[in-house]
């Protein structure tokens, strides 16, 4: 192998966010790659993976485990553009909850800066809760789905206004 | 008495299709569960709407039992089809629709266990005294098998308990080769179906597969709807199918859609269903096979020759309706004819052959059904199978009803892609076949011949 690929780089951090690693120096010929886990900046869940499942007061206690095998509900963050938004779309069907309880306020508002780590909301599906990542940075343009309401795969949640990742996690920090 | 009003359809391709048709007539909305390969589909266009579960992939979209009962749910569905395929034989299946107050449009969990374990399967049909091949139930080791296979004689066949499709299957000519037979054979059984138990039978050669349809309500009535020959395979999978069969004459055709329905009967079965036998041309003795547990891939076979809706009926049972006809109201009249047309390449020893087909139009007439999901400009997916459609011919009797498929073979147009057409008319025109000369390893037979 004499060169490396976006996804072979992709694939390489999530071994190491995986991993109790937290530096990496990886050379291979012309190439040096160096990955260093830093204290959480903008991510309240830290240097755990990105996937949280919980069971959703009040409809139930059961804890409920995500499956090591299952694919991580990181919104995929589609190609297709609108006036320059990008969507955040579902990862699964399911029941669309815009905040972590009922009553309390949304994980994300209209106009709201945010960072790929940052949840975007909850999607259920037969009582099992799957907290979704936004997967991307910038500002909340448009939320397109009502609370409460099925959600297809991959249907558009909502349109994002990317933004630099410096500028956003400089823009966090500072509020 | 329950009411169904909106299903949701868990399946794709022709029996979607086929589905949405019966439902239109009897006034059932439809919804129609999709991978994200499937958004543009036929089905999808004629379902009264369509949800997207997931990513193409099967295991995670139309083998996702918990989704497709939340895309139920969520679209104010009342029952579910399941079509073929995909979790139509999960006995988890009707068990998640039943825990949500779903109907599932299909038999009993239990009846799709008891019938799934072919081992489970083989005891009912011999409680009920129906004949079964010579063989053993399980067997545990080669030492064990090689006792059996001598007392039954060689060539004979190792089967998995949890088998289908020919997975997990073996034939054994001699001694010598039972031991690799039996380590390839519950390997591959244990990867495919979680499940390594093997039995055995003794190999007939001279086969017919004779399968009777039959219909059980939730009112104690039964009824067979005759027989099915699918004889014409290629890798145990059918490739030509047709009612009636010409080697089955009125006394056994009597004796074996009894043996189907005591069958049914013991269990008692509820919805559509399909037991398998093996005819010993030779003996003309009939065996147990298997039972499906589902609507089948040929039923319009069955339709034709009786005048039925099988799929209609299955929602009227399934809301726990009497059958709306008796066994003295159910007649064979003239004789059906099915070609399955999948996109393959006969030529390249029947590769799989996805992609766009760029024409489309096959022939219509009053004495042809197709069952299809394809049109001009229809992209095959690669991830399922490759069935494209289901050609169906009527005549008053067997041969105008095969004149008819080499009409209908002859004209069909098709473009971009390879499929097994030419194939189907090359067999249309053996004379064995023509004359009924045939058993199941006659393609085979066909093809060995073809490459000298």
């Amino acid at each position: 192998m004499d060169s490396i690929s976006q996804s072979d780089v992709i694939q390489i951090l999530k071994m190491v966010e995986e991993s109790h690693t937290d530096e990496l120096h990886l050379e291979m010929g012309d190439l040096k790659l160096t990955i260093k886990r830093s204290i959480a900046l903008a991510s309240p869940s830290g240097s755990t993976p990105s996937v949280h499942t919980e069971s959703r007061p009040p409809a139930t206690n059961d804890a409920v485990e995500v499956e090591g095998r299952m694919p991580s509900p990181v919104a995929a963050a589609a190609a297709e553009n609108r006036d320059g938004l990008t969507a955040i779309r579902a990862s699964m069907l399911g029941t669309f909850y815009k905040s972590p309880k009922p009553g309390e306020p949304p994980f994300v508002e209209v106009g709201q800066l945010i960072t790929a780590e940052d949840t975007v909301c909850i999607i259920e599906v037969m009582k099992l809760f799957s907290t979704i990542k936004a997967g991307l940075n910038g500002r909340i343009a448009e939320v397109c789905v009502q609370d409460g309401e099925l959600v297809e795969f991959d249907q558009t949640l909502f349109w994002l206004e990317e933004i630099d990742e410096m500028d956003v996690f400089a823009t966090v920090k500072s509020s | 008495m329950k009411k169904i009003s909106r299903v949701l359809i868990a399946n794709r391709g022709e029996i979607a299709v086929r589905i949405i048709r019966a439902c239109r007539e009897i006034g059932i909305e439809t919804i129609l569960a999709v991978s994200q390969a499937d958004k543009e589909s036929l089905p999808a266009k004629m379902a009264d709407r369509s949800i997207c579960i997931g990513p193409p992939a099967p295991a995670q979209s139309y083998l996702k039992v918990d989704t497709i009962i939340a895309a139920a749910l969520g679209t104010g569905s009342d029952a579910i089809h399941p079509g073929y395929g995909f979790l139509a034989e999960q006995p988890k299946f009707p068990r998640a629709c039943a825990e949500h107050g779903l109907i599932f449009i299909g038999p009993h969990a239990e009846n799709i266990r008891q019938m799934g374990d072919k081992l489970l399967a083989r005891q009912v049909a011999r409680s009920v005294g129906i004949p079964m091949i010579p063989g053993s139930e399980l067997v545990t080791d080669h030492e064990e098998a090689l006792k059996t296979a001598d007392t039954i004689g060689y060539p004979v066949l190792l089967k998995a308990s949890a088998g289908g499709g020919g997975k997990g299957m073996k034939i054994v000519q001699k001694p010598q080769e039972l031991k690799t037979a039996f380590a390839e054979a519950s390997a591959e059984a244990r990867s495919a179906f979680g499940d390594d138990r093997m039995y055995m039978e003794k190999l007939i050669a001279n086969a017919r597969h004779i399968e009777i349809q039959i219909m059980g309500d939730s009112h104690g009535n039964f009824v067979h709807l005759f027989e099915r020959d699918c004889s014409l395979q290629r890798r145990y999978q059918k490739l030509v199918e047709e009612s009636p069969s010409t080697a089955v004459n009125p006394e056994l055709r009597e004796k074996i859609c009894r043996a189907a329905l005591d069958i049914a009967r013991n269990i008692k079965y509820e919805n559509a269903g399909t037991v398998e036998f093996i005819l010993d041309q030779d003996q003309n003795q009939f065996y147990f096979l298997e039972m499906n547990t589902r609507i089948q891939v040929e039923h319009p076979v069955t339709e034709i020759v009786t005048g039925t809706d099988l799929v209609q009926e299955q929602f009227h049972i399934a809301v726990g309706e009497p059958l709306s006809f008796k066994q003295e109201d159910i007649k064979l009249k003239g004789h059906a004819v099915e070609c399955r047309i999948n996109a393959e390449s006969p030529d390249k020893g029947f590769m799989p052959n996805p992609g766009l087909l760029t024409q489309w139009q096959p022939r219509e007439g009053a004495n042809i059904r197709i069952d299809t999901h394809c049109f001009p400009g229809y992209f095959v997916p690669p991830y399922y199978d490759s069935l494209l459609a289901k050609v169906i011919t009527i005549g008053p009797d067997r041969s105008q009803a095969i004149g008819r498929m080499k009409g209908v073979l002859d004209g069909f147009t098709y473009g971009g892609l390879d499929t097994n057409i030419p194939f189907h008319r090359m067999l249309m025109d053996k004379k064995d076949y023509l004359q009924g000369n045939i058993n199941t390893r006659w393609v085979e037979n066909i093809l060995a011949e073809e490459k000298k």
